[in-house]
């Protein structure tokens, strides 16, 4: 017992300075491509150091959003950045640019060592414990219509701000839409090994996300672990050549992409045409309704995540001349 | 039609009738227009229906989902939600027309679904009771607010809502930081909760000074400002109106509703602090709008200045409260209507002429003459003159001040007048002169002229209707009970 509370500890302490280390090179790198990997690394870390918090949930979304998508985005960013500069020859500023910013500045460092400090003297403070809301939770799970606590605050007890994240993610999108220009000829060919690794994990991401979205009822997962999971087959898709034909580029894209606020909002429009409260789920037809609309939102976020990482709106003429 | 109108949960209606629209305006790219200007009507009755229903009901609220606080998440709205609803339903009203002839084809369908989804996010700011809700709102409203800011393309626009959009997201870790707090310590994100439970402690203190300086952040209080004179300069006219008539007064309104329900009792001198804040920001800003060139970033600064009085209403309210809240109240209220006046006949001079700057106005006022008389009228409100609803929040502001015999901002409200009066002059001087060169001059819709005039005059207006607009304020007392009555 007494070895492996010792075990714990270096794990952990090790964990701690390995996040602060990657931390500080992700920011002093001065080569993007570099930070970028780095990035990735510290997530995966993030997501470890999650697991050891016992919060399997956020480590899942740590790792696939954080790490995962996030990485993948970011990297997107920095071919697109790529190729901006090739074009206009700001390679030379960029490099002017490195190099102001890595000159230390002391009146910055100094303030936020006070803000650290004293955040660090706050959180030390705080109770050791707090039980929060978690004995609420568990006194209504059995009417919630899922055993999984946090699902159950996800989807039912605060299902309004999973609503209303859900048109987060779609705003971020119309974003990006809205300032992307014409979409860049893309058709490189991809390599054998791509094309056959595509071909393969793609069924499989395809499985994981309805595994995931299942699951969630009762166990860690749920829509936005299992949106991630589609998001990822969708980009190893696109960058394996694949795209979107165009007659499904337009309006059968778009309905997609709002299934999921659309399946809240007719679901709100239901629950209280039925006399409950707005999002009040009948108590028997809760799992169900609740798997319909994680389902939705599955599909919704997994092709936003992968509409994000495109970048550009997916050309459709008959819309737009 | 009665027992019909108050069956009807309006609360409700109002977040899911825009989140609607702004989803049918992106499905159906080519009636986006319609879709739109539908929706934002059907918002404007809907605010008429709830504000009945809290007239004849008193305060409203809706347990979501059917769990009450702490599990669930409340909906909740008093006067002063309703006031901020109804500002934000009457502004986007009038900007809505006024876009529906601004934005074409492509542009047209970009703007509406995001501004609808915009509207969804300010409705369900106001009507959220619940410290994490109001995060998911500001973030939503903040995505919003920077994916419009970029709608004009181009370096600037791009680089302002970079920078908006890095200013709006350290906004919101911040703020979120002290619900974490908040929520560890007192075990609820119900404001009514937390406010009977929270007692001072270092968390609390943390919770305050991270919350107020991301809402800071996000309301651009001087000296952290500096996002908004090239975000809202260099975004479209109505987006322009948008950002600082409505998008500010969003975080604005959780910083007072929080200060209000859970930090104020706590004292120790913040709100002294906001006072020199607010102090600095009317006359940095008044200052920087007198030296502009050009009219959008004159207008912008006019902003930051303006945004400054609101937090003059801190310091006062400690003897003085129902009073200086009001007065805080009224200002909101009429700056949303001028602002938005003042931006969208900004817009309408930059279209006509193709260009904002202030010394080659060349006489807009035979030209464009219901664009500069809304530019006056509007004008008027901002300086503080009678009678315009700007008169009215700054009277009050002064009443406040001078029972405490407070001159210090007796004089700072006093000279922001002068200096504001100072930048509409040389605006109003400019527009009434020949200028050197003369160009060529593009028509302007009549909806865009009459929008902006309707929007300005609605702020003058306001200057006959105090007494009625400050009882429909003190619904449901959210400015507690207090000595003086204005």
């Amino acid at each position: 017992m007494e070895a492996l509370t010792l075990l714990h500890w270096t794990f952990d302490i090790l964990l701690g300075l390995g996040l602060l280390w990657l931390g500080w090179r992700v920011l002093t790198s001065p080569d993007l491509f570099n930070a970028i990997v780095l990035f990735v690394a510290f997530g995966l870390l993030m997501a470890l150091a999650w697991v050891r918090l016992d919060a399997p949930d956020i480590a899942l979304a740590e790792a696939a959003i954080g790490a995962g998508l996030t990485g993948a985005l970011l990297l997107a960013a920095f071919a697109k950045l790529r190729t901006v500069e090739k074009n206009h020859d700001i390679a030379g500023q960029l490099e002017k640019g490195k190099l102001e910013n890595r000159s230390f500045q002391w009146w910055p460092a100094t303030f936020l060592l006070v803000v650290a400090a004293g955040l660090g003297h706050t959180v030390l403070s705080l109770p050791h414990y707090a039980t929060g809301l978690s004995a609420e939770v568990s006194a209504n799970l059995k009417s919630s219509g899922v055993s999984n606590p946090v699902t159950a605050v996800l989807l039912n007890f605060r299902g309004y701000d999973t609503l209303l994240e859900m048109v987060v993610l779609l705003l971020a999108l119309l974003g990006v839409w809205s300032i992307s220009g014409s979409a860049l000829p893309r058709e490189a060919a991809p390599g054998p090994i791509l094309d056959t690794l595509s071909r393969l994990l793609t069924p499989v991401l395809i499985l994981v996300a309805a595994y995931l979205l299942w699951v969630g009822a009762h166990a860690p997962g749920g829509a936005f672990q299992a949106g991630a999971v589609l998001g990822a087959a969708g980009v190893l898709l696109l960058l394996s050549g694949w795209r979107l034909s165009s007659h499904l580029a337009g309006l059968p894209l778009r309905i997609i992409l709002v299934a999921g606020p659309v399946a809240f909002v007719a679901m709100a429009v239901f629950t209280m045409l039925t006399g409950g409260q707005f999002l009040e789920y009948p108590r028997a037809e809760a799992g169900t309704l609740i798997l319909f609309l994680e389902t939705a939102a599955t599909l919704s976020i997994g092709t936003t995540l992968a509409a994000l990482f495109l970048g550009e709106r997916p050309k459709n003429k008959r819309e737009y001349p | 039609m009665g027992a019909l109108l108050s069956e009807i949960s309006w609360g409700v209606v109002l977040i899911l009738l825009p989140l609607a629209g702004g989803i049918a305006c992106f499905l159906f790219p080519r009636a986006a227009k319609v879709l739109g200007l539908v929706s934002v009507f059907a918002v404007l009755l809907s605010v008429s229906g709830l504000g009945w229903n809290i007239k004849v009901n008193g305060i409203y609220r809706h347990a979501i989902g059917g769990w009450n606080a702490p599990l669930g998440i409340d909906l909740y709205a008093d006067g002063l939600s309703l006031l901020m609803l109804a500002a934000t339903a009457l502004v986007g009203f009038g900007i809505s027309v006024y876009s529906a002839d601004y934005f074409e084809r492509e542009d047209a369908a970009r703007f509406w679904p995001i501004w609808l989804l915009l509207l969804a996010a300010l409705n369900a700011l106001f009507l959220s009771a619940d410290v994490f809700n109001l995060y998911v709102t500001l973030e939503l409203m903040g995505l919003a607010a920077v994916a419009l800011a970029a709608l004009a393309g181009g370096r600037d626009a791009l680089g302002g809502a970079m920078r908006y959009l890095l200013a709006s997201l350290l906004g919101s870790l911040a703020y979120l930081f002290g619900v974490a707090l908040l929520y560890h310590g007192f075990g609820s994100m119900d404001i009514a909760m937390l406010a009977v439970r929270v007692e001072a402690s270092p968390a609390v203190w943390a919770a305050l000074g991270l919350m107020s300086v991301g809402l800071l952040l996000k309301t651009a209080l001087f000296p952290l400002h500096f996002w908004l004179p090239p975000a809202h300069a260099s975004a479209p006219a109505p987006v322009s109106a948008l950002l600082s008539a409505l998008v500010v007064k969003g975080s604005f309104y959780i910083l007072l509703r929080l200060w209000l329900e859970i930090f104020g009792p706590l004292g120790g001198g913040v709100d002294t602090l906001f006072g020199l804040l607010g102090t600095g920001a009317i006359l940095w800003g008044s200052l920087q709008a007198l030296r502009q060139t050009r009219l959008k970033l004159l207008v912008a600064y006019s902003t930051v200045a303006q945004i400054g009085y609101f937090f003059i209403s801190f310091p006062l309210a400690a003897s003085a409260g129902v009073t200086a809240w009001s007065a805080a109240a009224y200002l909101v209220l009429s700056h949303a209507l001028a602002k938005a006046a003042m931006f969208l006949a900004t817009g309408n001079v930059l279209r006509f002429g193709g260009h904002d700057r202030i010394a080659d106005l060349d006489r807009v006022v035979q030209r464009l003459p219901l664009t500069a008389c809304a530019f006056a009228l509007a004008g008027v409100s901002i300086m503080g003159l009678p009678p315009s609803g700007g008169f009215v929040g700054k009277w009050l502001l002064l009443q406040a001040a001078l029972t405490q015999d407070r001159w210090d901002l007796v004089s700072v409200i006093i000279l922001g007048g002068v200096l504001a009066a100072g930048y509409v002059f040389k605006v109003i001087g400019h527009a009434f002169t020949l200028a050197d060169i003369s160009h060529e001059s593009r028509e302007v819709p009549a909806k865009m002229e009459w929008a902006a005039l309707l929007l300005a005059f609605g702020a003058i207006l306001l200057g006959f209707l105090a007494s009625p607009v400050l009882s429909l304020v003190g619904i449901g007392v959210p400015f507690g009970v207090s000595e003086v009555s204005p």
